[in-house]
């Protein structure tokens, strides 16, 4: 184990803040394509080779269009919302390990910016408080629509959370620590945590498309329902900046995924680690993306129901099932 | 006929499959067998088995449905009735509009707006003909009016274009000289005979 | 570098509870008491503290957002709110008072000079498993205590909103909607 210096962190903080950015702006694309050609679609073609610049154009888009904030909203609420939202979504992916250690001009990078030992405890505290950013969003802007969605994000919030963590504490006991990298060297040795956890990994797609406000969950904004619920208001870069902290948080359930139940950065036979968890991760965005493009919306009662009638009870008893497991 | 008999649209045989509804369950327990039944019968995984399907089908077997619109365009049927069109007489390639002005008198949107004049033939002549897009309803008086078949409505459905003008002129609107072949007739009731030209007998201007 | 951050910390949360408290916009009040709860946890973080930090985080989060759902049903955001008080030398001297004992409680050790942990850290642990080995030896009981209360006040909870969950307003019959309405 090489020693951690500030350089090596200061690159590796750089190198997510570009990397994620950057692919934070590519999903949009892949998100369009993908469903575009689940629907027998091209999508985007026209700007650049394959519609690839689109990107840009949406960009110009974004940062040229006016910064619109409602005569009657509480202006500074309304306008430090959307920046919690992506900020956090930042801060979340600084604890978690995305590739392995390597050197790079004899400085050497960590897997993980801030290695702190409670690393999955965090980036789902950092998470949740991302959270704030819809509610505040909604509730600054003087509009019945926003109000609703921020009173969605409260609810989902509250209820999600609570299946998040019971489901990834089995996986926790199991490894017996909460630090991701420990996740990781656990899949060295064991089988991949899919198939001894196969209810706690399924019971944390579930929340984790509901904390990423993904289709079959998306209420925070359903469109159909409550025009775009906590971001009826917004327009130009602070909108986008929802956008860009709701892509960064589904790369980050991605990974957490990748490195908790399929077997993180460790190399699968021939394949060297850091190009498993990148075929992880995009199979996990994948995955998001045919969810969104096969299934419909739930109703809200329902989504609470599945919360605390279906999802908690099953977490619960395989906390209790792993735990006599364990102890046997 | 009754009235219930007429009301009833649905000509030929219909291929409706009626989904088996089953009612809902009253009891909590009816509720957790049938969240259970649904859940372990993996009705899921049915829509995610049909957009990977039409995934595949798209994009390795060539079934994308998009038309690249501005540059590829759908036929539209010869029976689309759109932006308007001023026939020619089929032999002569005279105009056959007789400058009658029934249809700025028919039209109910009050889009059509002709001129007529002395012809050096001291026959009626159009002078100016436009028809307001910006107001037109579409609504097919003017051509049915026509004793002439001199308006019709035509293919043409792109409304947008920078200026009203650019497609309400009588020359936009007249067949081309050089497609006058391509000008298509319909037979049927109400056509024009195929010697039009020389029954037809442009009107004098005294009346 | 850790003194600094403690200043920088200790400024920005006692700034941002005095907004909590004065400020008579319900939402920044709100945001900013939300905003320190999150800061407090800087605190755990630097004294090394990580789990409790995070425990800080997850759980001040979810309280706060609980509040803000009251807020939301209790005022009109984008006002300020009207407060009668009656006696303002009366709140101000019980409010400050009580104030200023909690600060004198817990500055009296520092005075003293004997701040001393009782449970010096075990060698070789985490912090989750610090954490638990004096949780489940010392405050066994208080633990156990405190989830009773809480066990209680969820069950009281649930059965305060759940009495007329199964009567549904929009699945009854017009005519026998008005009855119902005077018997709840
Ligand atoms: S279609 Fe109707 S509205 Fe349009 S020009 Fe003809 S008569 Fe007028
Ligand atoms: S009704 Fe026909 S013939 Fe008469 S003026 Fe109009 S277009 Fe010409």
């Amino acid at each position: 184990m090489m020693e951690v210096t500030y350089l090596g962190v200061i690159i590796k903080a750089i190198l997510i803040l570009a990397i994620i950015s950057a692919v934070a702006g590519f999903g949009t694309y892949i998100e369009r394509k993908i469903l575009a050609f689940m629907q027998r679609r091209l999508g985007p073609m026209h700007v650049g080779p394959y519609g690839l610049l689109q990107i840009a154009a949406d960009g110009i888009k974004l940062f040229t269009k006016e910064d619109f904030i409602p005569q009657n909203a509480n202006k500074l609420i309304f306008m430090i919302a959307p920046i919690i939202t992506a900020a956090t979504a930042f801060i979340a992916l600084s604890a978690v390990p995305v590739f392995p250690d390597f050197t790079i001009f004899g400085i050497f990078v960590p897997s993980v910016a801030s290695d702190i030992n409670i690393g999955i405890l965090f980036v789902l505290g950092m998470m949740a408080a991302g959270l704030y950013g819809p509610l505040l969003a909604g509730m600054s802007q003087a509009n019945k629509w926003g109000l609703i969605g921020a009173a969605r994000t409260a609810a989902q919030f509250v209820s999600y959370e609570v299946v998040t963590g019971l489901s990834l504490l089995a996986p926790i006991m199991m490894v017996g620590s909460l630090s991701l990298i420990d996740f990781n060297h656990y899949n060295e040795t064991h089988a991949w945590m899919v198939f001894t956890q196969p209810l706690a990994f399924v019971l944390f797609l579930i929340a984790g498309f509901a904390e990423t406000n993904r289709t079959p969950f998306d209420l925070l904004e359903h469109e159909a329902e409550v025009v775009a619920g906590y971001a009826t208001e917004y327009s130009g870069m602070r909108w986008g900046m929802f956008f860009i902290g709701e892509y960064a948080n589904m790369i980050t359930i991605a990974v957490l995924a990748s490195i908790v139940f399929l077997g993180g950065y460790t190399d699968l036979g021939f394949i060297p680690g850091w190009l498993a968890i990148i075929l992880k991760i995009a199979f996990m965005f994948f995955l998001m993306l045919w969810v969104r493009a096969s299934w419909p919306h739930v109703r809200p009662d329902q989504f609470m129901w599945l919360a605390w009638k279906v999802l908690m009870p099953l977490a619960v008893i395989n906390v209790v099932i792993t735990g006599i497991v364990i102890m046997v | 006929m009754s009235l219930e008999q007429f009301k009833n649209r649905n000509v030929g045989v219909q291929h409706y499959r009626m989904l088996d509804l089953s009612h809902t369950p009253q009891t909590g327990w009816g509720q957790f067998k049938q969240v259970v039944r649904r859940t372990l019968s993996l009705e899921l995984f049915v829509g995610l088995k049909v957009t990977l399907r039409e995934m595949t089908k798209a994009l390795f077997f060539g079934k994308m449905h998009t038309t690249k619109y501005p540059f590829e365009k759908l036929p539209v049927g010869p029976r689309y009735r759109a932006i308007h069109e001023m026939k020619r007489l089929l032999e002569s390639g005279h105009y056959r509009c007789i400058g009658c002005g029934l249809c700025e008198k028919i039209c109910p949107a009050d889009a059509i707006r002709i001129e007529t004049a002395y012809g050096e033939d001291q026959r009626k002549q159009v002078q100016e003909y436009t028809i307001n897009f910006g107001r037109c309803i579409f609504c097919g008086y003017c051509a049915e009016v026509c004793p002439e078949l001199a308006i019709v409505h035509g293919g043409r459905y792109e409304t947008a274009s920078e200026q009203r003008a650019s497609f309400s002129l009588f020359d936009d609107m007249l067949t081309p000289i050089d497609r006058l072949k391509e000008q298509k007739e319909f037979p049927g009731y109400g056509s024009v005979s195929p010697d039009a030209d020389k029954r037809i007998h442009k009107t004098p201007l005294a009346y | 570098m850790i003194p600094f951050a403690f200043y920088l910390f200790a400024v920005l949360i006692t700034g941002l509870f005095l907004v909590a408290v004065l400020s008579r916009n319900v939402l920044y009040a709100m945001t900013s008491l939300a905003a320190g709860m999150v800061l407090i946890s800087g605190l755990f973080f630097i004294l090394g503290a990580d789990f409790l930090g995070v425990v800080q985080l997850i759980v001040y989060v979810g309280a706060v957002m609980g509040l803000y759902a009251f807020a939301m049903m209790f005022f009109d955001v984008s006002r300020e709110v009207r407060e009668t008080r009656s006696n303002p030398w009366l709140v101000f001297l019980l409010g400050g008072g009580i104030a200023l004992m909690l600060v004198v409680m817990f500055a009296a050790p520092i005075v003293g000079d004997s701040v001393k942990a009782l449970y010096p850290p075990v060698a070789h642990t985490t912090n989750p498993q610090a954490v638990g080995l004096v949780l489940f030896t010392k405050y066994l009981l208080p633990f156990e205590v405190a989830s009773v209360m809480l066990l209680v006040a969820m069950i009281a909870g649930i059965i305060l909103a759940g009495r007329k969950m199964e009567i549904s307003l929009s699945a009854m019959d017009e005519d026998i909607l008005p009855e119902t309405k005077e018997n709840a």
